[in-house]
């Protein structure tokens, strides 16, 4: 059954048709219901939604109602801030810590009349492509079309929750290298990433500043555009926060005179099947209108996943420094020295891949190494920038398979060694480590497994990706 | 220690000013406040998914400091992150400039005219405060207080050009007299932290690290030339290390050796955007420059024929500079110099105020030079009246006219009260006579005590002489 879409279901809100009250309960008694079969919540907000609720259902008996997401549950990746619900990240080293703030999207959906449903599982501090690298004493999520196959990552319990959910529901996740589009793909739903500071990052726990963007996910691109146009815009709190004005994200004029560059490299490193997939979905476009060329990006497939984790890497190790023990979180009792202290908490708090991060992000920004990774990395960014600008010179939209391969099976994904895992990233991490906007819609499926197709654009072009998305999905119904 | 043996001291300093902002360096929060804990937020308390707003008047006054010190202005800069684990920092990282500061290659000039080049000016946080209780050694636990956390300094950084502790102490009194020339530094309440580096020629440098003031920077360096130079003499070498400051013996001891020094890590703080200045605010900032203290001096020796010491004096202190100017419209260029160099910063510095601890204003000050010049005061009533002022506020016009010390005394009232106490004392007069030069002085005394000090004592004594004389 398909959900009401979010802009007919908060028409018939407005309408008095649905009780945003029942409706909430109804969506809260599902998540408890799924949740210890899928792991896709760490926390359920249970108390706070149904107040919400309540407000909203007031509201509109006395006509004072207004909003774009009137009542419309949405679910929170556990790295967003939501004033007073414990927010942990995924680490275990965040125990209890409940923020004293909202995050600047939560502020912008809430005006909207959305209900906060609760914190979606990820990989710690977003560290993985399959949420199977949740902190200590965090479940893994289970992909909700096959259990044995991951949801993807790291924003896999909110990818998982929009695939698995029947009611009208969308998803506030955050990407770092791929983190939106990847589970998006695995689950078969919309992942949309903006341009890097199009969306604040104000009261997002951070991964690795200069990449982290917080974006969206939805069963359709109506639901993922409406959320993400919502929580646009600049903000004073964050200072990488994009001046520009925000652009509706609406369905456009399609593929009518678009001109889309298939990149070369991201098909070829793919497998077949998946391949096929894609192209199917590319030659939908040309038949909706649009132009098709191949174009290649060599620099990005070739260093775009080195260049990503040590940069990501160097930053995350300086994100994680703060937690400690000492003003939030995980507390243990007062003993030895302050580096005693410290080591004890950050050893027992931390997950296993935070260590590897902390560990590899040091040591890359360490005197006598800096320049040869850290250094080197940051100046290959800006080639690997250039090289996506001299290509959008010639195309609107670049298309490539989201992931080069379906949701893997668990057991698949423990035999990968890291450096394998991290290859995995090859196909988003280009347009992450140059802050493109990109999304990733479903273009088939692999025995029944979802296929993703994923369209980038040059810096705030978010319209062209939606407009764009918007008949393809149309098209492949 | 002669001028010779000095000449093998090299010493560069690194100083950490506070500046005078209202808020903090990434946030809102106030930069003072009177309970421990009550002005921080999430940005200075370092909570995740917290994110620093440049203070812009923060970066006014980066950028006056680093034109005041001559210094080339990186237009394009970035922010840094220094990474190291201590419990005074709320992140654990601290946000300061590391490859491009905003100035850099600039001087300062001595007393001496000696030109002590500066290598860098940027701009960083302060870390919280630790707070020991019952001291460092007795307490037994260590609080933390975050009003500090994220309070603006700058940190100016010589080259090693300085060759006595003298030296390095008459920079620190010129840096302060710019700062304070700028309003960006709050001498009373701001703090001066600085690290500075001693070596004697051919041997390792040392560290002494975190001195607050400048006596105490001058006592640690003073210290330090002597150790070292006795460890020398022993034949032993000297090692790289750093070596913390006691204020209350004036030594220092090893904190830690060269190769146990932190190694920071520094990156590009992502949570900020590089800078770019353009050149009319450039232009603004450096049109609100003040003349500062070297110019003012020069401009004192020459429009107003002034020696240079008293225009070196008059010029140390902005303020007094300005009241200078104010009182020698309508006052005399050599009364209002001696008035304000004598009796003003005499008073001051008696009572260790700074000049900026009192609430003077100029139209009092003038108005009693003015008194002063038309000799409706005599010079011991206006010191009074300048005491009561500074001291307890009183207007002088006021205390002077209450107190009834108006000179309206003629030259027959003070013929009169010489003649009274002529009379009334004639054992003195007798000694006078013989050549007591003290019986003449207890002479004027009592004049003074029946003319309410009124007169002149030159003058009383003047009279006194010529009427016993005539005797």
């Amino acid at each position: 059954m398909d959900a009401t879409s979010i802009a007919d279901f908060v028409k018939q809100v407005v309408m008095g048709k649905i009780s945003v009250v029942q409706h909430t309960e109804q969506v809260l008694s599902e998540i408890e219901s799924t949740n210890s079969e899928f792991n896709h919540f760490n926390l359920l907000a249970r108390d706070l939604a149904l107040q919400q609720a309540k407000e909203i259902d007031a509201e509109i008996k006395t006509g004072r109602h207004k909003g774009k997401l009137l009542g419309v549950p949405i679910s929170v990746k556990d790295c967003i801030c939501v004033k007073g619900i414990e927010s942990r990240a995924g680490s275990k080293i965040l125990s209890g810590y409940k923020p004293t703030f909202n995050a600047t999207v939560i502020k912008k959906a809430r005006s909207e009349g959305a209900i906060i449903v609760g914190k979606t599982l990820q990989d710690e501090f977003g560290f993985g492509t399959f949420s199977t690298n949740t902190g200590v004493d965090f479940p893994t999520p289970l992909n909700p079309l096959d259990k044995s196959r991951s949801c993807g990552g790291s924003s896999g319990g909110s990818a998982g929750f929009t695939a698995l959910t029947e009611f009208t529901h969308a998803g506030l996740a955050e990407s770092t290298g791929g983190s939106i589009a990847c589970p998006a793909a695995f689950c078969g739903v919309v992942g949309f990433t903006p341009t890097y500071g199009r969306v604040s990052r104000y009261g997002l726990m951070d991964y690795a500043s200069s990449l982290d963007k917080i974006g969206t996910m939805g069963k359709t691109v109506a639901d993922a555009s409406l959320l993400l146009e919502i929580i646009s815009g600049h903000d004073s709190n964050d200072s990488t926060s994009l001046p520009e004005p925000v652009t509706s994200l609406d369905e456009g004029k399609g593929e009518a005179g678009l001109k889309v560059g298939i990149v070369k490299e991201l098909f070829e490193k793919s497998d077949e099947a998946v391949r096929k997939e894609c192209e199917k979905a590319v030659s939908e476009m040309e038949k909706l209108g649009a132009s098709v060329k191949e174009v290649s990006l060599p620099l990005n497939s070739e260093y775009g996943v080195a260049a990503y984790y040590l940069l990501s890497m160097s930053e995350a190790s300086t994100n994680l420094a703060k937690f400690c023990g000492m003003r939030y979180g995980l507390h243990g009792k007062l003993e030895g020295s302050f580096n005693e202290y410290f080591s004890k908490i950050r050893s027992e708090g931390f997950g296993k891949e935070a260590k590897r991060r902390i560990l590899l992000g040091t040591f890359a920004r360490m005197s006598g190494f800096r320049d040869a990774y850290y250094l080197r990395a940051a100046k290959t960014r800006t080639k690997l920038i250039n090289e996506f600008k001299e290509v959008f010179k010639e195309v609107d939209v670049l298309a490539h398979p989201t992931m080069p391969v379906v949701a893997p099976k668990f057991s698949e994904i423990k035999k990968l060694s890291p450096m394998q895992n991290y290859a995995m990233d090859l196909c988003t991490v280009p347009a992450s480590l140059a802050g493109l906007p990109h999304i990733s819609l479903n273009a088939g499926a692999v025995k029944k497994m979802p296929v993703g197709l994923m369209l980038t654009a040059d810096h705030l072009q978010e319209q062209k990706l939606s407009s764009a998305a918007f008949s393809l999905e149309g098209a492949l119904k | 220690m002669t001028q010779d043996a000095e000449k093998d001291i090299i010493i560069g300093l690194e100083c950490h000013v506070q500046l005078d902002t209202e808020s903090k360096l990434f946030c809102g929060c106030p930069t003072t406040a009177d309970e421990p804990n009550s002005a921080c937020c999430e940005v200075c308390l370092g909570f995740p998914g917290s994110r620093p707003v440049l203070n812009k008047k923060a970066l006014d006054y980066a950028l006056k400091v680093s034109m005041a010190l001559n210094c080339e202005i990186n237009k394009e800069f970035f922010f840094s992150r220094k990474t190291y684990f201590y419990p005074d920092m709320s992140k654990n990282f601290q946000i300061t400039q590391y490859e491009i500061p905003v100035g850099k290659n600039g001087y300062l000039t001595l007393s001496s005219g000696k030109k002590i080049k500066i290598e860098r000016v940027h701009i960083e946080e302060d870390p919280a405060a630790l707070v020991h209780e019952s001291g460092m050694v007795m307490s037994k636990q260590t609080l933390v207080d975050y009003n500090r956390s994220g309070v603006p300094l700058v940190e100016i950084v010589t080259a090693p050009d300085m060759q006595s502790p003298q030296e390095a102490r008459d920079f620190l009194d010129q840096l302060t007299t710019v700062l304070q020339y700028l309003g960006v530094f709050d001498e009373k309440d701001g703090t001066l932290k600085i690290d500075s580096n001693l070596s004697i020629k051919g041997n390792e440098r040392v560290e002494v690290k975190n001195v607050t003031g400048k006596k105490g920077v001058e006592k640690a360096l003073a210290f330090e030339a002597v150790r070292q130079k006795g460890v020398i003499l022993k034949g032993e070498t000297i090692s790289r290390e750093t070596r913390a400051f006691n204020e209350q013996t004036f030594t220092t001891r090893a904190l830690r050796s060269k190769e146990t020094e932190a190694d920071y890590g520094y990156i590009f703080e992502p949570d900020l955007p590089a800078f770019e200045l353009g050149e009319k605010y450039l232009n603004s900032i450096k049109q609100g420059l003040p003349e500062l203290h070297d110019a003012k001096a020069k401009r004192f020796v020459q429009q107003y024929s002034l020696d240079e010491y008293t225009a070196g004096v008059l010029s140390r202190n902005s303020s007094l500079g300005g009241i200078f100017e104010e009182a020698v419209k309508s006052v005399d260029v050599g009364l209002a110099a001696k008035f304000l160099t004598r009796e003003l910063l005499g008073i001051l510095n008696y009572n260790n105020l700074s000049f900026e601890a009192t609430e003077i204003k100029v139209e009092e000050l003038v108005g009693l030079m003015q008194m002063l010049e038309k000799g409706d005061v005599s010079e011991k009533n206006a010191k009074q009246a300048l005491i009561k002022y500074i001291l307890e506020g009183v207007s002088p016009s006021k205390f002077i006219e209450e107190q009834g010390l108006k000179k309206d005394l003629d030259e027959t009232g003070l013929q009169k009260a010489i003649e009274t106490v002529l009379d009334e004392n004639r054992p003195a007069v007798a000694d006078f006579k013989k050549g007591e030069e003290k019986s003449l002085h207890f002479l004027v005394g009592k004049v003074m005590q029946a003319t309410k000090g009124k007169a002149d004592a030159r003058d009383i004594q003047k009279k006194l002489k010529e009427k016993i004389e005539a005797e």
